[in-house]
């Protein structure tokens, strides 16, 4: 039975700004949630400040929760998974399972829009020797975040302050071996900012990012790399770190300064891996329960890229954010809002048709 | 006061393995894709095996017994203790094996050093090597780190190019031999790391005070790392786990030093021809280090490359005043010794360079006497009553029907 | 040899070794020979895809820190096929590859090691003088291996020939026949080779070097060396009637 109600699996930015966009236009959402809270990674992995102002992460999300739960056209579903779907364009049966108790029921949606996400690489995986599930004072991008939202930076092995830091960046991107050939786009600008938070809490504090290529697109040049280099002393050394090491009660990076064309050893106190975006479990999931094509790295395939962001190879499953792959907030939310309409444009289209 | 790094500790500790798409990467099955094609043979493990995980979850079989003891030219030309090493643990452990005499060195250590070679000789060689092994029924077992890289490197170049299949095995057929491949290529560590508990429960040194740096060879982990090692309780998972499982197995205390993953400097040329660099980055990036760090009182490896450059690299340094003076034991004899071995009979240190003296006392072995043993070997083939030494003259079986040996004979000066 | 005003060679058939730069410039053409040599190896495209210029393997390379040797820019030459590079490359940087492979950690796939085996490969082939020089000292080892199908035998540990190794190596050399025929593996009791190889097997060998052309390959940087194996080779294959 055609149904005028748009599903959104996952609630995280992306799900929470598809849905307030679709109640927005005045149609009815479900929002599909499979943890107990919404708001996504960033509300998950306790992130501080969003890139690029470092403006609290916590309230901003916050904000496009209330937009959704404040909505009577907007039903969230938490602590519910999607078991499994029916139908056809138009007029899908979702069967959805509460993750607790594992009882059933079914929905009815005329379109879906896949928000599921990404997952952080695992640096036990890294091509190169991080030591990251043999050293505490090796640690990633997302534990340094807990750090900061609690407002202290300590080294895991002594629980002192480091006064010497680095970001090795790239982790688990851009490499042949690993399978991830893309780049993961915002781990730069979260280095940057990180490191600028760092030397505002610990100014006696060196920190050093050794990287490949800076991705400072836009306005993140002169929102964050300039300011990170000029206000802020944040070294960049253009040359990435192949081996951590212990050294005494420090860790030991192995890398070339390219620039100066040597091999460099540096001792510091704190590593931090800025690891890349993977699809996530959800996203791998719900791309075998639609049947929607991946890309050979497992993200949702936008088949009409560039200028159609959003569509899937299904009709009337779409999707947002980084479950299509690499994305920051911006993309995330400008995408989410760009699938909200595509999808109320699609069920439009379906009555258009039914009426003529 | 809330410090995360608790929960940092306890973040990593919940790290879910995620699924590797390198873990898809399976050269056994190519090897057997290419033998239903008829492209080759693939030697199979027809006997029992242990089964071991490899850096990407690859399950890889090791076969215990009935292997063929593919040697090493290095080790058999100027440490040849190690060679006897690996067959003494062999025979303790009461395993059957063929010491082959139809084998040639894999080459690669000329390859290497000089590149009078090409990618068809290399291959050739590997697979005559191979087919000698499949003809006698025996599994092949690589002595050498290099060997075993190197024919792991092979073996990719005749998954990938048909040319070169047709290539050898037209060579082949000219030496009435088939184009075969072993479904695994093995290095003796890793029948070590395998058995490394069965070789503990025959322990009859104690190791417990022995404090042991690890040196793991660049090709055994670095060329086709997804073939070596790994074990997620040994460094984590982080680094291959051969010597150091085997070591800790056995009761030693392994220390870390921060020129973990660097090479010996070995260099196949520059050992026999440049050794300036050889001796420099050995010593500087290598011992010294080691010495520095981790004070041990051996340092472990498995490769006969490395146990050649770690161990002679050191005396010239030392006449530098450099902080040298660590011995250099391969893991086979190191596991000798622990099971018992005769010093000089089985583990043949008196081919080695940097004093091992000082590690024997401290496992309790009396290598003065060790020595006059020896010593008394020698005289009896130098008389004419033996011509050459045997097994049981290497576990002392006619020991006690002799009078006791003199200890003022030993030949080497501090 | 002065290199003022001396004529270039009109053709690549003879590398001079000249003072001032340590090597002779050639004609354009012959460097391009070269490198269509190296990129025509059947394992190129397997060593060498992009490089972003990292410095991983720069890094992870033994060789770099001792010499002025880079690894990344080896890999570098060969993506942009910088032919005046890669003869350069192709004098000395190439010999001071330790052949470690730890290069190998590149994200991008590529084996810088790899692109130097095959540039020594066509060094020696073509018998640049680098590779002549870099393999002085070494013809008693290629014998070695190609005859014998060992290397480094015992009673090449002469008293004198590793003097920085200690006095233990004279000890060996004092002792060797005696000390080799102490040794329990049964066939370890030799002298002239690391374990004593059966006659077929040689044969087998000799084989193998002669039609994979690996033997013809020193014949331009010790031609005298060629000779003596070409001549050991071809009678042993004809004393067992094998044909080539």
């Amino acid at each position: 039975m055609s149904s005028n109600t748009i599903a959104v699996i996952g609630g995280g930015p992306g799900g929470l700004r598809a849905a307030q966009g679709i109640a927005d236009v005045g149609r009815k959402v479900v929002l599909v949630e499979r943890l107990s809270h919404l708001g996504g990674s960033p509300i998950t992995q306790k992130y501080c400040g969003l890139t690029p102002h470092g403006d609290p992460a916590q309230p901003q999300i916050q904000r496009l929760i209330d937009a959704v739960t404040a909505n009577p056209l907007t039903k969230v579903r938490l602590g519910t998974e999607l078991a499994s779907v029916a139908g056809e364009p138009g007029a899908f049966a979702l069967t959805l399972r509460d993750a607790q108790t594992g009882a059933d029921d079914t929905v009815e949606c005329g379109a879906i829009i896949i928000a599921t996400g990404f997952s952080h690489f695992d640096p036990g995986r890294s091509t190169q020797m991080y030591g990251y599930f043999e050293f505490p004072d090796v640690i990633t991008q997302p534990d340094l975040e807990t750090m900061l939202s609690e407002h202290r930076v300590l080294r895991p092995s002594n629980g002192q302050p480091p006064e010497r830091i680095c970001f090795i960046q790239c982790v688990g991107s851009r490499d042949r071996q690993i399978g991830n050939e893309y780049c993961s786009k915002v781990c730069c600008g979260v280095a940057s900012k990180e490191a600028i938070e760092i030397r505002q809490l610990l100014p006696d504090s060196k920190v050093l990012i050794f990287y490949i290529d800076m991705r400072m697109y836009g306005y993140w040049e002169n929102e964050i790399y300039w300011p990170a280099q000029e206000q802020h002393h944040v070294q960049y050394v253009k040359g990435l770190i192949t081996e951590v090491l212990p050294k005494g009660d420090r860790l030991l990076v192995r890398g070339e300064d390219t620039t100066m064309g040597r091999p460099m050893e540096v001792l510091l106190d704190l590593v931090v891996l800025s690891v890349g975006m993977e699809p996530s479990p959800g996203t791998r999931e719900l791309a075998g329960l639609l049947g929607v094509r991946q890309n050979k790295y497992g993200f949702i395939e936008a088949v009409g890229a560039p200028l159609d962001p959003v569509s899937t190879d299904r009709e009337g499953i779409f999707a947002c954010g980084a479950a299509l792959g690499p994305a920051d907030l911006e993309d995330t939310v400008s995408s989410a809002a760009g699938a909200a309409m595509k999808a109320v444009g699609f069920l439009r289209s379906l009555a258009v048709a039914t009426a003529n | 006061m809330t410090i995360p790094t608790e929960a940092l500790r306890r973040a990593k500790a919940a790290e879910e393995p995620a699924a590797d798409r390198r873990s898809l990467d399976d050269p056994r099955a190519e090897l057997l894709e290419l033998e239903r094609q008829g492209e080759l043979i693939v030697q199979k493990i027809d006997r029992e095996a242990v089964t071991v995980s490899t850096k990407y979850g690859r399950e890889k079989r090791i076969q215990k017994s009935h292997l063929w003891h593919h040697k090493s030219c290095g080790q058999c030309g100027h440490i040849p203790g190690y060679s006897t090493s690996i067959f003494w643990v062999m025979r303790k452990l009461g395993y059957d094996y063929h010491d082959p005499r139809d084998q040639t060195s894999c080459t690669a250590w000329n390859y290497y050093a000089s590149a009078t070679s090409n990618s068809a000789a290399q291959a050739a060689v590997a697979v005559r090597n191979f087919a000698a092994a499949y003809e006698s029924g025996y599994f092949p077992l690589i002595h050498c780190g290099t060997s075993y890289g190197h024919y792991k490197d092979v073996r990719e170049e005749l998954i990938r190019h048909s040319e070169l299949r047709a290539q050898v095995r037209a060579i082949m057929a000219k030496l009435g031999k088939p184009l075969v491949l072993p479904e695994e290529i093995i290095h003796y560590s890793e029948w070590f790391h395998a058995l490394r508990d069965e070789i503990a429960s025959k322990q009859a040194r104690d190791v417990s005070g022995i404090v042991v740096s690890v040196h793991p060879a660049c090709h055994y982990y670095k060329i086709v790392p997804g073939d070596a090692i790994y074990d997620p309780d040994i460094y984590g998972g982080q680094r291959t786990a051969v010597v150091t499982g085997l070591a800790e197995a056995l009761g030693a205390t392994v220390r870390d030093y921060s020129t973990w993953f660097d090479c010996c400097g070995f260099g196949f040329r520059h050992i026999l021809v440049q050794r300036d660099f050889t001796r420099s980055f050995a010593t500087l990036r290598k011992i010294e280090v080691m010495k520095d760090e981790a004070n041990p009182d051996v340092v472990l490896t498995h490769d006969t490359g490395c146990v050649t450059t770690l161990d002679k690299s050191q005396f010239a340094a030392k006449a530098h005043g450099r902080n040298v003076g660590l011995p250099v034991l391969s893991d086979a004899q190191f596991a000798a010794l622990a099971l018992g071995a005769h010093p000089y009979r089985v583990c043949q240190l008196h081919w080695h360079s940097a004093d091992y003296r000082p590690l024997l006392e401290k496992m309790g072995v009396d290598w003065e006497k060790a020595w006059a043993e020896f010593q008394g070997d020698l005289r009896r083939l130098e008389s004419g009553e033996k011509r050459y030494l045997d097994w049981d003259d290497a576990d002392g079986v006619n020991d006690s029907n002799r009078p006791e040996e003199s200890p003022d004979r030993h030949e080497h000066d501090s | 040899m002065t290199t003022t005003t001396a004529s270039r060679p009109e053709t690549d058939a003879h590398y001079k070794v000249w003072d001032v730069a340590g090597y002779a410039d050639v004609p354009h053409e012959a460097k391009v020979r070269l490198f269509e040599q190296v990129k025509g190896d059947l394992r190129f495209g397997d060593y060498l895809y992009g490089c972003y210029e990292c410095g991983i393997c720069v890094a992870a390379c033994p060789s770099a820190k001792f010499y002025d040797f880079s690894p990344r820019r080896i890999a570098q030459a060969a993506a942009r096929e910088d032919v005046d590079l890669i003869y350069q490359q192709m004098q000395e940087d190439i010999w001071e590859c330790s052949q470690c492979f730890s290069c190998l950690r590149c994200p991008r796939g590529n084996n810088p090691g790899g692109i130097v085996t095959i540039m020594r490969e066509v060094a020696v082939k073509n018998g640049l003088a680098s590779a002549r020089e870099a393999l002085v000292g070494y013809s008693r080892i290629i014998y070695k291996i190609m005859s014998t199908g060992t290397q480094v035998s015992p009673d090449m540990l002469g008293r004198d020939s590793f003097p920085d190794w200690g006095p233990e190596t004279a000890d060996v050399a004092d002792n060797l026949d005696l000390w080799r025929r102490a040794l329990p593996p049964e066939t370890m009791h030799t002298t002239s080779t690391g374990w004593s190889v059966a006659e077929s097997t040689l044969v087998e060998l000799y084989l193998i070097w002669m039609e994979t052309g690996a033997l013809d390959m020193i014949a331009a940087v010790d031609p005298g060396l060629h000779t003596i194996l070409q001549e050991l080779m071809e009678e042993r294959l004809e004393e067992e009637g094998i044909e080539l």
